[in-house]
This record gives structure tokens, sequence and C-alpha cells, in this order.
């Protein structure tokens, strides 16, 4: 089991295209503790910032100013894939997460490699193969009998599972996960969240989870948090949110964004 | 005459070879279209040359010849990363062809610096085919460096096969195929990458070293072309041999090389004027092109 991190984030500010007229303040000046252990399930509106916070975590995105500090270390100036040591990501698009040509065993070895020096070994050791057929299996959608078979021969909900799968196997001590069912027909996003539910549960990592669906967002993880204009507007605990319903989410929105949008839709569907 | 159009395309075939392994190395596995080849085969080339010349070792001057092509790769790849700096557009090519022609440009003067001047004859000087002939008692011509070719080019190609699926391989091989997810995994991609242009352009010089050393003279403009030739042998042996793995499609682009240098032997016995073979060559790779895009619609109706 790995160890659950805690992430301070301390002022956080990301600005695109600074000093120009196409200038965006994506985040401004977001600060948050996130507990070890911690699940929070994250809304907001379309470009409210959340994919922005989730990239500057991970190190995709260079933050303009503030500190990120996991575990008590400064990674505000670590390098995407040094963090990766620590932070596993899935990302919105099924084909994102894993090397399309390349087989399911060699995505998997990759994906056990997380964070480790890699030599001339033999990149699929036989003996992490009964293994990888075991965490396959958990999936229940006949992957661990293919491992040949190259990965864009998957559907999308199978290519998710195993982005899920890959970014979970070598046990980091956070997981991202940017609307990863949002592509997916609503059954197959329905299996992934439960798998999701499932691997977050048995680890305890820490999971910061977007997503437009509010109904999700209030069903799983123990902290819920509203974005909007590059702010965290809501923060809600266990507790509090155990207690709410939809229509009452839209309600705190508009208390908290002193804003009427058009995007009442897209919180109740 | 049929058997002297074969012998030749094959000796041919086979030395350059080793140059279609390595394009084939960055423009399908890396996803890199690396035009820095028509500089380090000439580069590989004059090496080789000038320490033969110098009455160096042939062995060390062809491995001397393959590690400056590991260079020139590294250097490609290092200006790539200067070039790219601050853009997370993993498929921007720009950088990538800029790269490249900046280094083959910059080789073009480095050749001509290595060589003292614009070609180096070896005609009387002992090259690595020399030492065999002495070695094995038969004069290294026709079907003998045939076989010589190939027992090397089956060596480099297991190795290249070991390799590929070592850890660092696999991350080769999935650099050009989702560089975000291998980041994502925790793989400095942009070392990986670097490695990778090394390992190709070593390969594209170890066939200027041998052409060299074969035809008995390395001159500066050798390598152009390099990089349209090593396309066709890619595309060709993709389309007539197939891409089911990757051990197999080593094979398929040796052979592509192989094929397509039987159709410039055959095309120079039909008539076609030496000079006008380049054009004749942009012409096999757009039609090799079309023919897979072909074949699909012929499948689909
Ligand atoms: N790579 C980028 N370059 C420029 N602007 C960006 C980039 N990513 C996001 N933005 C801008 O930052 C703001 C927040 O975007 P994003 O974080 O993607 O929102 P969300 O994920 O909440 O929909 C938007 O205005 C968006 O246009
Ligand atoms: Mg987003």
């Amino acid at each position: 089991m790995s160890a659950a991190a805690e992430l301070v984030i301390q002022d956080l500010r990301k600005v695109f295209f600074p000093r120009t007229v196409n200038e965006v303040m994506a985040l401004k000046d977001v600060s948050l503790r996130v507990a070890p252990g911690d699940f929070i399930t994250i809304i907001g509106s379309n470009g409210s910032g959340k994919s922005t916070l989730l990239n500057t975590i991970a190190g995709t995105l260079p933050a303009t100013s503030g500190t990120l500090i996991l575990d008590g270390q400064d990674i505000t100036k670590l390098s995407e894939h040094r963090r990766a040591k620590f932070i596993g990501r899935v990302f919105q698009d099924p084909r994102a997460g894993t090397a399309p040509s390349m087989s399911i065993q060699e995505n998997m070895a990759m994906a056990y490699l997380r964070g480790r020096r890699r030599g001339l070994g033999p990149g699929v050791p036989r003996r992490i193969k009964s293994r990888m057929r075991e965490r396959l299996a958990e999936l229940d959608m006949g992957l661990e009998d293919r491992l040949t078979s190259q990965v864009n021969k998957l559907s999308g909900g199978q290519r998710q599972a195993m982005s899920l799968l890959m970014a979970t196997v070598a046990e980091p001590r956070m997981l991202l996960l940017d609307e990863h069912t949002a592509a997916l027909d609503p059954k197959v996003a329905a299996t992934i969240m439960e798998l999701t539910g499932k691997i977050v549960n048995d680890s305890h990592m820490t999971t910061m989870m977007v997503t437009h669906n509010m109904e999700i967002a209030l069903q799983w993880g123990n902290r819920l948090i509203m974005m909007h204009a590059g702010r965290i507007i809501l923060d809600l605990a266990k507790e509090q949110k155990a207690l709410l319903t939809v229509p009452d989410l839209v309600n705190k929105f508009h208390e908290a964004s002193g804003e009427t949008l058009a995007i009442d839709s897209m919180l109740l569907e | 005459m049929v058997q002297t159009v074969l012998l030749s395309a094959l000796q041919q075939g086979l030395l350059y070879g080793f140059m279609v392994l390595g394009v084939y190395l960055t423009f399908r596995v890396l996803d890199f279209p690396d035009l820095t080849v028509d500089g380090s085969l000439a580069l590989g080339g004059a090496v080789t040359a000038i320490i033969i010349t110098s009455g160096g070792s042939p062995w060390l001057a062809t491995v001397a010849g393959t590690a400056s092509g590991l260079a020139a790769g590294y250097a490609t790849g290092l200006l790539h990363l200067l070039l790219k700096s601050g853009d997370s557009n993993f498929t921007n090519y720009g950088p990538k062809l800029l790269a490249g022609i900046l280094l083959m440009t910059s080789l073009y003067t480095v050749n001509l610096r290595v060589m003292h001047g614009s070609n180096i004859p070896l005609l009387r000087k002992e090259t690595v085919f020399d030492q065999l002939s002495h070695w094995f008692g038969k004069s290294m011509t026709g079907w003998w460096v045939v076989l010589v070719l190939v027992v090397l080019m089956l060596l480099v190609k297991f190795v290249l096969d070991w390799f590929l699926h070592t850890e660092v391989g696999l991350a080769m091989q999935a650099t050009g195929d989702n560089e975000q997810m291998l980041r994502s995994l925790g793989v400095n991609t942009n070392v990986v990458r670097v490695l990778a242009l090394g390992l190709a352009n070593a390969l594209v010089a170890l066939s200027g070293s041998l052409v060299a050393q074969f035809q008995g003279f390395a001159d500066v403009g050798m390598g152009i072309g390099t990089i349209v030739a090593g396309l066709a042998g890619v595309i060709i042996g993709e389309v007539l041999f197939g891409v089911r793995s990757v051990r197999w499609v080593l094979f398929s682009v040796i052979g592509g090389s192989i094929v397509y240098r039987l159709l410039i032997a055959v095309s120079l016995r039909l008539g076609i004027a030496p000079t006008d073979l380049k054009l004749f060559t942009a012409v096999l790779v757009v039609v090799a092109l079309a023919l897979p895009t072909v074949r699909k619609k012929v499948i689909r109706t």
C-alpha cells in the first residue's frame, strides 16, 4: 500500500500569454490543503481552471507564481517526469493514457516502472506477467488473455480502464483524474467510475477528480470543491456534502459566484 | 545480365540497409522526420576515409565513422530541445525539421573540413573488405560481399530487436507513440529522444562508412538524397512485407532497401539517366505512399 500524500497549494497563479492581449489568468492565487487520503471531487463551469489546476500540480504546466508542497517537499520547480514518481494521472481522452501501437503487456510493464531508472533489462520481464494478469483480470474485460494485443485494438472503455490501472499499479502517492469518464458512453462511464472508486479505496491514495457530473461529485469522495473563474469558490467537507442534493449545489454555485450563468443545464445533466 | 542487376541491388540494398534502419527508427519509431541523415551518411564516409588514408586500421575507421554519426544524432537531439523549449505541443514537427536541416547544413562544412577537400579516394588503401579477403582467402567481390553484408546486417538487426525490447527500448517506442503518457509515467522523454537520434544516425553513418570503403572513395556529396532513399526503403518495405510487429518490420525495411535498389538498377538498365534518379526516387516514394490508401479503398468496396 502506498503512503497517501499531503499536498499544500499556496497562492498558485497561472497566467497564459502574459503581457499580451490574449492574457488569461487561469488560476488566481489558489490556496488549498489536500490532506493525506483525501478524495476530492472538483466541479466548475467550462474554463474555470480545473484542468489548469491539475496540470500545474502535475508539472505539465509551470506555475506563474505560488508554491506546491508535496509531503513537505517543494515540488514547484520539479519537472513533470520527476513529479510523476509521486503522481499518477488519467486524462479525458482514452487515447491519452496508453501507447496505441504497443501491446497491452508492454504498456503495463512501462507503468510498473513509474519513476524508476530504465536500463537494459527486458522491457517485459517474465516475473511481472502474472501480477499483470491478476490486475488486468480485476477489470473483468478479458484483457488478461490478450497481453500481446495492440492497445489500439481496444475499445475506449477498455483503454480507459487500462489507463487507470497504469496510473496506479506502481502506487503513486497521489492520483489526478481529469474528466476521465466524460468521453465514454454512460454505461461504460459508470463501470470506469466504479473501478476508480475501488482502486482509490483499496490504495487510499490522495485523489483529485474533476468531473462535469454533479451527481458523481456528490456521490464519490470525502470532499467537494467548486471552481469558478480561476478561484475555489466552495469547499465542502464530507458531512456537508452528504446532506446536499444536486439542486442545492446549483444554488450554492449561484450564491458563491454571484452569477447566474448558463451552466445550469450543464450542472444538472 | 539478370544476375548482375540482382547482385548489385543486393550489395547496394544491404550497404544502405543500415541507413534505412536508421531512417525507420526516426520516422516511424520516434515520429521524428530527421533530415540529419544526408549529412551523417557523408560524415560516416568522411571520417572513415580520413582515418584509413592516415594509416589507421579500417576497423577502427569503421567504428569511428559510426561513432561520428552517433555524435551528429545527439547534436540534432540537443538542438531540437533548444528549438522547442517552452513549446508543450508534442506533435509539432517544425522544431524537428529545423533541427535536422540545421545539422545537415552544418555537416556539409564539417565534412569538407574532415576530408580537407570534397573527395578522398581509397583505391589503393586497405579497407575492411580487403582485410576480409585476406582472412578468408576469397576476393571480396560479388556474392562474397553479399554474404558478409548479410551476416553483419543480421547481427545489427538482432541487436536492434533486443534493444528495442529492453526497458529503454520500450521507452523509445513509446516516445514516438505517446510522449505525454510516457512523461506522466516518469520518463524524461527529452533524454530518450536524444539517445534514439544518436542510435539512428550511427546506423546511417555505418552505411556511409561501408559505402565509402566499398566504392573506393568518400565524397562530400555522397549523402545527398539519403533521406528520400531511406524513406523509399521504409515505405516500400512496409507496403510489400507488412508491419505486424517491430521485429518483423525491421526485416521488412531491409527488404524494402533491397527492392528499392533493384528498382533503381532496373530503371538504369531501361535507360533512365543517372541524373534523373533523384526525381525518379521522389516519384517512387509518392506512388508507394499512395499505395496503402489505394489498397484500403480496394478492400472497402
Ligand atoms: N494551454 C493553454 N494555453 C492557453 N490558455 C489556456 C490553456 N489551457 C487553458 N487555458 C485557458 O485557461 C482557462 C482555464 O482553462 P481550463 O483549466 O482548461 O478550464 P476547465 O478545465 O475548468 O474547463 C481558460 O480560459 C482556457 O482558455
Ligand atoms: Mg478541463
